[in-house]
């Protein structure tokens, strides 16, 4: 039976409010806190693996609410690794780990994670609204973008790295290089066509960028603790601030939170753009448009921290946009919970619209109440886990090596990815130590296999007639003046110090030792 | 030292009772109990291979003697050849190291492509929990082929697939090699939800699918938004509840391309299997095989598959997947056919 929006509105919240769905929303929201903070690899895909011979035998909101729960809040609580341990999060949150970890060693963690929550709970809630309101009308905005306009949203992402070299861009151009000389190794999708392979099985499918990611700033962060002592044994860093410092930096940033979640939720709609780019797409946005301190950036600026934090919790409101009113799963996770809906009944895309739109908007309903609640719960943790940035160095090292290598091996569970994260981590420290940006060199190899897979596709498909396509050419104009901006920007710059949008952030980071 | 008659008598006779004890067969039975068997999965967790896999350990537990624990690890790579090398050449063959992977493995094998160490004929293959199938070839409305020969006649139509060497890439060079397509163009590099939307948007005109991924999105049927040419039933003459579709190999004019037909086939049939490393102990694989066969049979096992993988199961039996294995096409040419249908030049001569 078809019922009205409204009606199918009221009836999804309906539908939540009762004890039992409350009741496995909060167990979903504690199992994704927990998985948040455990080494990276016990991720969504893994808990969902878990709980859904579980919960398909519950009542269909009843187990949504558990699988939502968990999945909401996962992203809103990833920014503990990154800020306390400079360690990046899970995919989605590696680029708070810019802003984060300094303002983590110069005190300001509870700021940080303040800031990280707040703007995770609003990207939540902007992602949620974005759901909700794109209901009646998803499907245009899907089919708005195909391979030669995602070609070219990848051009204007590496158009960034080049321009994150800031003082040093031979250095950063290299990196930059290196990333996506890295991304070509494997089996190349379009032709088969093995490259630097070498007849070894564990290259077929090339490095994985969670553990490239983890290794080349892991590693380094824990080895800088190690070598130097600079810990806080030595310097014990001041707690100062607190959690609500970080939550009134997000109000003020309230513009860059919203531009920001927008920006979450076109990558999470977008088919195949997944969460490896949405952090740094948006950390990459809030340099580019920052209007004064552009040089903080990768100092521990806390719009390092709410830009990638509200677009990564955004997106989920995005993948679920596609997921349900499309029936396109945008990940594993979210294949996941379509084979749960599956199984309850119901069919994933415009016949679920058409039959079960109250389920979506408990859905709605559901993610919403998860993100705040998830917010709720980071902010009473944070209290407490932010006094690990107090940690002696001779506890915190350690700890940083075994979470550094449980969450390399948990990846793929492979003993030679143990091997890799520590070579990539060595090459990282002395990345770090000659001033090669780290981060051009990750954004390299996540977009060189996405610009390498586009471009082909626009090729096959549409010859060179592509170039021709509107959306590409305006998409190119927006991209070319971003740019060109950009190095107006760095011109107006003063002296050495001066610096281009993401480029504060490649510079300190790799200036920092 | 000579052993005269009736001290052998005397020393087997020990032996012969204790064989012929039910406890001693007790005891072969139930070597699993207390024991933990390991499943490695060529894959990563949470896809639907990991569910199909998942939806039997409930009953693999009850049917094997002794109620073993089963845990999962997980060893993507390289298409399930990572984890077949491992089973092949590293795991222990106690009948506690168990492998499952897509059925690409097989493909690789029989195929010799690259970071293949493992020999199929000498893995001992217990089943899988699917193999029969249709896969159907489709168009969208707005390339204009609604009919088989408006089909056949269109020139250079964008036939849409996940990767070179990929089952949907090769069954789409199939379909386009026996059907035949007049100059088709191969775009790859989609994941399964892309290549929806690349269709739905005109960026390909076809592509060829499975079967249940055309019932998920039966509204482009009932709304003629796709036309449905061609079908290939796994088994051979497997009819489709829905779909009255012709076969592929009615079109194949030789039977250079029936064998080709039927080496897809067969290696599609092979499901996602489960095997033992060579030289796991007769009587334990006997044990897994007997399990697995229990399993499929079970009543309550179709529907727990079918919520859990959001499908119903198409069990191959242990001795079939033996049997399915050896029989696979490997005469040269047929291989090398099939080879340049997997890779990415032109379609071969017909």
């Amino acid at each position: 039976m078809e019922i009205s929006l409204l009606d199918a509105a009221v009836k999804g919240l309906l539908n939540v409010f009762q004890l039992k769905v409350l009741l496995a929303m909060l167990a979903g929201v504690c199992i994704g806190t927990f998985t948040a903070v455990a080494p990276q690899g016990l991720g969504t895909p893994l808990v969902y693996a878990i709980l859904l011979p579980v919960v398909i035998k519950w009542e269909p909101v009843t187990g949504i609410a558990l699988l939502i729960g968990a999945s909401s809040v996962s992203a809103i609580c990833a920014a503990y690794l990154p800020i306390l341990f400079g360690i990046p999060g899970g995919s989605g949150s590696q680029a708070t780990v810019l802003d984060g970890y300094p303002m983590g060693k110069r005190g300001e963690a509870r700021r940080a994670l303040g800031a990280s929550f707040m703007a995770g709970g609003l990207g939540c809630l902007i992602g949620t609204l974005t759901l909700a309101l794109a209901i009646p009308a998803a499907r245009p905005l899907i089919y708005l973008m195909g391979s030669p306009e995602l070609f070219v949203v990848m051009l204007w992402g590496l158009s960034m790295v080049a321009v994150l070299a800031g003082r040093r861009p031979l250095k950063g151009l290299i990196a930059a290089a290196f990333g996506l000389l890295l991304a070509t190794i494997g089996q190349q999708a379009q032709s088969g066509i093995m490259r630097f392979v070498f007849d070894q099985p564990y290259l077929l499918d090339g490095f994985s960028i969670s553990i490239i990611a983890l290794a080349v700033f892991g590693i380094p962060s824990a080895l800088d603790l190690a070598l130097t002592k600079l810990g806080v044994e030595q310097e014990p860093a001041p707690l100062k601030g607190s959690l609500f410092d970080g939550v009134k930096d997000t109000l003020r940033e309230w513009l860059l939170v919203l531009r920001c979640s927008f920006v979450g939720v076109w990558v999470g709609i977008v088919p195949g753009l997944g969460s490896q780019v949405v952090d740094w797409l948006a950390y990459g946005h809030a340099v580019q448009s920052a209007k004064s301190g552009k040089e903080n950036f990768g100092k521990g600026d806390v719009r390092g921290v709410i830009a990638p934090e509200s677009a990564n919790d955004a997106k989920d409101g995005g993948d679920l946009v596609t997921t349900l009113l499309l029936g396109f799963p945008q990940g594993v996770a979210t294949a996941l919970f379509i084979v749960a809906l599956l199984a309850w009944g119901f069919v994933p895309g415009p016949e679920m619209v058409k039959k079960n739109a109250d389920i979506i908007y408990s859905v709605v309903w559901i993610q919403g109440l998860s993100g705040i609640t998830g917010t709720l719960i980071g902010f009473i943790l944070a209290q407490q886990l932010a006094k690990l940035a107090q940690v002696r160095y001779s506890i915190m090292v350690p700890v940083m090596f075994l979470f550094i290598l449980m969450g390399a091996f948990a990846v793929n569970r492979d003993p030679l990815d143990l091997v890799v994260v520590v070579a990539f981590g060595i090459l990282g420290y002395f990345m770090r130590r000659f001033g090669y940006p780290r981060p051009a060199m990750i954004l390299g190899l996540v977009l060189g296999e996405l610009m390498e897979r586009y471009l082909y596709r626009s090729m096959a498909s549409y010859g060179f007639t592509w170039l021709t396509r509107p959306a590409v050419i305006v998409l190119l104009v927006f991209a070319a003046v971003s740019f060109i901006m950009t190095l107006r920007g760095r011109a107006k710059g003063k002296g050495p110090e001066a610096q281009s949008p993401v480029t504060g952030a490649i510079a300190r980071v790799g200036d920092e030792s | 030292m000579k052993v005269n008659v009736p001290l052998r008598a005397f020393l087997g006779l020990p032996v012969a009772v204790l064989l012929s004890m039910p406890a001693f067969t007790f005891a072969q039975s139930n070597f699993y109990a207390g024991k933990t068997i390991r499943i490695i999965h060529g894959r990563s967790p949470g896809g639907s291979g990991d569910l199909r896999v998942k939806s039997m350990v409930s009953f693999l537990q009850k049917y094997i003697p002794g109620n073993p624990t089963i845990v999962h690890e997980f060893m993507p790579g390289g298409g399930g050849r990572k984890a077949a090398n491992y089973i092949f050449g590293s795991a222990t063959p106690d009948g506690l190291t168990i492998g499952n992977t897509g059925g690409g493995m097989v493909a690789s094998a029989v195929l010799g492509e690259k970071g293949v160490q493992y020999d199929l004929d000498k893995l001992i293959f217990l089943g899988s929990p699917y193999s029969s199938t249709h896969y159907i070839f489709l168009t969208r409305r707005g390339a204009g082929a609604t009919s088989l020969e408006k089909l056949r006649s269109i020139s250079g139509l964008r036939v849409g697939a996940q990767s070179v060497g990929h089952t949907i890439y090769n069954i789409g060079r199939l379909f386009a090699w026996v059907a035949p397509l007049k100059d088709p163009k191969f775009v790859t590099g989609y994941s399964s939800p892309e290549r929806d939307a690349a269709l739905l948007n005109g960026e390909i005109d076809a592509f060829a699918s499975a079967d249940d991924h055309v019932m998920r999105n039966i509204e482009w049927v009932r709304n003629k938004r796709v036309d449905l040419h061609l079908m290939i039933a796994v088994p051979k003459g497997l009819k489709h509840a829905e779909f009255d579709l012709p076969d592929l190999e009615t079109f194949a004019k030789s039977e250079k391309e029936r064998k080709v037909i039927a080496l897809f086939r067969n290696l599609r049939l092979t499901g996602s299997p489960f095997f033992a490393p060579p030289g796991t102990p007769a009587d334990r694989i006997e044990i897994l095989a007997q399990a697995i066969t229990k399993t499929f049979k079970d009543p309550e096992f179709a529907p727990h598959y079918k919520k859990l993988v959001g499908d119903d199961p198409s069990p191959l039996f242990p001795e079939e997947n033996q049997r399915a294995i050896r029989e696979l096409p490997r005469d040269a040419e047929t291989i090398e056919i099939f080879n340049r249908l997997a890779g990415p030049g032109p379609l071969p001569p017909r």
